[in-house]
């Protein structure tokens, strides 16, 4: 691995392995940085349960306080929560220190504006340039504020907010077996109280301890989440849910076990919201077309983002729509909450549409159109990005060419989607067909081009 | 005392005015290099004074140790004994006391300690200078990051080893005034009233984080200030008035005299010669001569070191601990062997306590059984190229004195002294001049015009 994305900072904020390369003088600067930018006022800050969070929690309060800010500490959060509790407490900005996803060396930043959004590419790219100008602001004793500590309230203002858009006597009535697999993340202790006490769930939960190490592969995955398939099988639950260590992200089994593809439970949500208010939908440019088909049903629109979270917000707030998301992310946004992935709103509508269908979690997955996917990433050389570009598009000529984000190639019955990573120095890229043969024909012409 | 830059980064650690010169940079580079500089993991005690800027400074610290790999063991606000007295309690590596002492409330400051509880010693704290100035931290990674605890009974423990050495039972007859200064003191000896049921009245003892009711300095000026009208009007036995860390101490006669913060250190040292093993007297060139008149009818020995804490530790650890008596300053900062050589204002005043109940006597009557000396002090700006030619001079003019050289210049005849050095701090020349009975008016005249002759 080389050093160049050990440490990242750039537009989507701060990231690294923490010791060596991410440090707590880094972070604190940083931190400062963001309290020069969103002012004297108070900021939001929580964490997921990485071992290095507690450290850098403490450089980021420094920083802040240095700045001149009043830090809430909210402890450890999933980053949702976190953002509900920033829009709903009229706070300047948020801070979450999570690597959301990443392995458990590395830790970063989360800034989120005082709506509780992430930071817009504006945003990020005033606070880079205050950064690296060094031109902080330096609280005198008579300035500095201090700190507060609200460890209790957040998890009620989210829950709240979540149970006004389902039917949660009727999910409470069914008293679903659930499984949950929580990572030993941010969501632990919260997601058995959501599942167990709000839901009236009869949970069967592993992982869910925030004092422990991640036991498995932060992202969820399918092909780590076999602890969550077989607890499921054992216990005869009618779902289960894997959530990552700052509980943005849902991956879902259906009740055989089976962990369905995260664009079919964007899909499954999609289609509990339009059912109830029928709207604007956006996704971003990897999302499958299942979108598309489901939306569709209802006779609404579709629109396209680039990648990241920051960018679907922003497409959805300017559309008004009523869902938006990021399929391969697993990230399910509604807005009806907070605009961001939530993890709890994809859990409960999820339940809500079991209980009012009367369906198993297979069937609902069975009423989703079926294509075939794939999806991969490959190094490549600085420089050569628009190369590689070039030499697609002259490969495949009949398809239609999107430049949004990377290059996204367009055909009748299939798509390819290729793209820079914004955190690593690798390409990414996505292929999705109505047939498999299609689909092994286009991802080997991409891998022989690649 | 006007401190002209806002950022001193020395041996004794780093000092200034958050904001303009203390920033959280320095913070976590300070933070990261004691952590780095400390080579075995373990513990680290922290604690703060009641300053605002303490809560930035203490999110700074924990960041940095955590970092290098050290648990970190957070006190809250306490004053640095209490720290020092945790970090043997606990086996813990080191300390961080992160307050500004007699400084006003715009300071602030991180003092560190090592795993003897100790003050560093001028090499360590010259390795420490050396990590921070190269910037070579060493971070530790996921695995091998440090955890942080807080604890609340480090009062209560450092109580109980106060309680050991004094018997406070018997000082609870004792009607104290205490001016607390906003300070940690008023922390300690509420706790104190409740425990061993001592009966200490205390003013000004919010703690105050951004504006304290007045300057804390421990000086005679203050006390008359502040401590001695009240004495009369409460019927206390004796008054005290800490600074904001509690390490310095000045006091108020039951008969409302404020007392120079000179008479601290002689009154303990007498007790102490009288009542230990200890023989030696560790004080600066800058202290009263008493010291000298006590020593000898005690058979003590006074060692004369140069002005600032630094000197003062390296000078004790060249004695065994139990070869000494005790030692301090002649600002009303004291350190005892039984609490390891920390400037502790409260195990001060309870030494001074102590003494008024085995001599059953009376403040103003103990202090009244030492001969009178008179203290004048003064300062004069002077641009550092002088000071060469200055001391040279000096040397030369008063050539019939018993001469010391070893900071500035300090002169001794029979019954009167003068001690000429250069601050460490600014650039001044400061001239203290000491003599029994009357004061000596003529000499320190004589020696403000020859000082002044060479800044024009």
């Amino acid at each position: 691995m080389s050093r160049a994305h050990q440490l990242k900072i750039g537009v989507s904020g701060i990231r690294g392995v923490v010791g060596e390369f991410l440090t707590p003088s880094l972070a604190a600067s940083f931190a400062q940085a963001f309290g020069t930018y969103v002012g004297p006022g108070r900021v939001v800050l929580g964490r997921d349960t990485r071992s290095t969070g507690e450290m850098l929690e403490h450089a980021v309060a420094c920083g802040l306080l240095a700045a001149g800010c009043e830090v809430v500490k909210v402890g450890i959060l999933p980053t949702p929560t976190i953002q509900v509790y920033v829009a709903a407490t009229g706070a300047r900005g948020g801070l979450a220190v999570t690597a959301s996803h990443n392995p458990p060396e590395y830790n970063a930043l989360k800034l989120f504006n005082g709506e509780g959004l992430f930071f817009n590419h504006y945003e990020r790219s005033e606070l880079l340039e205050l950064y690296h100008q060094s031109q902080f602001q330096h609280a005198t004793n008579s300035e500095i504020r201090f700190v507060r500590e609200d460890y209790a309230s957040a998890p009620q203002r989210h829950f709240e907010l979540v149970l006004k858009h389902v039917d949660a006597e009727a999910i409470r009535r069914r008293r679903f077996k659930v499984a949950l697999d929580g990572v030993n993340g941010a969501g632990s202790l919260m997601s058995v109280r959501f599942l167990r006490d709000v839901l009236g769930c009869e949970l069967h939960a592993i992982s869910v301890d925030p004092t422990k190490p991640f036991p498995r592969e932060a992202e969820p995955r399918p092909e780590v989440l076999g602890d969550l398939a077989a607890l499921v099988r054992d216990n005869g639950c009618a779902i289960g849910f894997a959530q990552d260590p700052d509980g943005d992200r849902l991956a879902v089994a259906d009740e055989t076990g089976r962990v369905l593809d995260n664009d079919d439970v964007l899909a499954m949500a999609v289609d509990c919201v339009l059912g109830r208010s029928p709207g604007p939908v956006v996704v971003n440019l990897t999302t499958s077309s299942v979108i598309d088909d489901v939306a569709a049903r209802h006779k609404c629109p579709v629109y396209r983002a680039p990648v990241g979270e920051a960018n679907v917000v922003d497409r959805m707030q300017a559309v008004k729509a009523v869902i938006g998301g990021e399929g391969s992310n697993g990230g399910i946004i509604f807005p009806g909450v907070q605009y961001c992935r939530d993890s709890y709103t994809g859990m409960a509508f999820l339940l809500d549409r079991l209980a009012a269908t009367g369906m198993t979690t297979s069937q609902l997955h069975a009423q989703l159109p079926r294509y075939y996917r794939s999806m991969g990433k490959k190094p490549f050389a600085h420089g050569h990005l628009g190369v590689i570009m070039q030499g697609l598009q002259q490969k495949f000529p009949e398809a239609l060419a999107d430049r949004t984000d990377g290059l996204k190639l367009l055909f009748p019955d299939s798509w390819i989607h290729v793209r820079a990573s914004n955190t690593e120095p690798i390409l990414r890229y996505a292929v999705e067909a109505k047939s498999e043969a299609r689909l092994n024909d286009l991802v080997d012409k991409v891998n022989r081009l690649l | 005392m006007a401190l002209t830059n806002p950022l001193r980064i020395s041996a004794v650690g780093v000092r200034g005015i958050v904001g303009p010169g203390l920033r959280a940079c320095h913070v976590l580079d300070f933070g990261a290099a004691f952590g780095t500089f400390l080579d075995k993991r373990g513990k680290v005690v922290i604690g703060r004074d009641p300053r605002a800027s303490g809560v930035m400074i203490r999110e700074g610290v924990v960041a940095s140790l955590l970092a290098s790999g050290h648990d970190v063991v957070d006190l809250g606000i306490v004053s640095s004994p209490v720290i020092q007295h945790s970090i043997r309690r606990l086996g813990a590596v080191g300390g961080v006391s992160i307050g500004a002492s007699h400084n006003s409330a715009e300071w602030n400051a991180l003092k560190f300690f090592g795993a003897n509880a100790t003050y560093l010693s001028s090499g360590e704290a010259g390795e420490l200078l050396d990590i921070y100035h190269l910037r070579k931290f060493e971070f530790k990674d996921w695995t091998e990051i440090g955890r942080l605890e807080s604890d609340s009974t480090a009062i209560d423990h450092y109580l109980d080893e106060l309680a050991s050495v004094f018997d406070l039972g018997r000082l609870a007859r004792f009607r104290v005034l205490i001016d607390s200064t906003n300070g940690t003191s008023s922390l300690l000896l509420h706790r104190m009233n409740e425990r061993f049921g001592t009966n200490f009245i205390i003013i000004n003892q919010k703690l105050e984080g951004r504006a304290f009711v007045h300057e804390p300095a421990t000086n005679k000026a203050m006390v008359a200030l502040q401590l001695a009208p009240l004495m009369r009007h409460v019927n206390a036995d004796a008054g005290f008035l800490f600074d904001i860390d509690s390490d310095r101490v000045a006091l108020a006669t039951e008969t409302g005299e404020a007392v120079s913060e000179e008479m601290v250190l002689p009154l303990l040292a007498d007790h102490a010669l009288a009542t230990g093993t200890g023989k030696l007297i560790i004080t600066n060139l800058s202290t009263t001569a008493l010291l000298e008149e006590i020593a000898a009818k005690r058979g003590g020995l006074v060692v004369r070191v140069p002005v600032g804490r630094q000197a003062a530790i390296d000078a004790l650890s060249s004695y065994r601990p139990e070869e000494v008596a005790v030692a301090g300053e002649g600002t009303g900062a004291v350190m005892m062997p039984q609490f390891r050589f920390v400037y502790d204002g409260i195990a001060s005043m309870l030494g001074i306590l102590t003494i008024l109940d085995t001599r059953a006597t009376t403040l103003s009557r103990l202090l009244a059984s030492y001969p009178a000396y008179s203290i004048l002090k003064g300062e004069i700006p002077l641009a550092t190229r002088r000071v060469p030619t200055l001391f040279l001079d000096l040397e030369r003019k008063y050539s019939d004195a018993v001469q010391n050289r070893h900071d500035g210049l300090r002169a001794d005849w029979p019954g009167k002294w003068f001690h000429v050095r250069v601050s460490q701090t600014e650039p001044i020349v400061r001239i203290i001049c000491e003599q029994k009975g009357e004061p000596p008016r003529a000499l320190f005249e004589e020696l403000m015009d020859f000082v002044r002759s060479y800044s024009a």
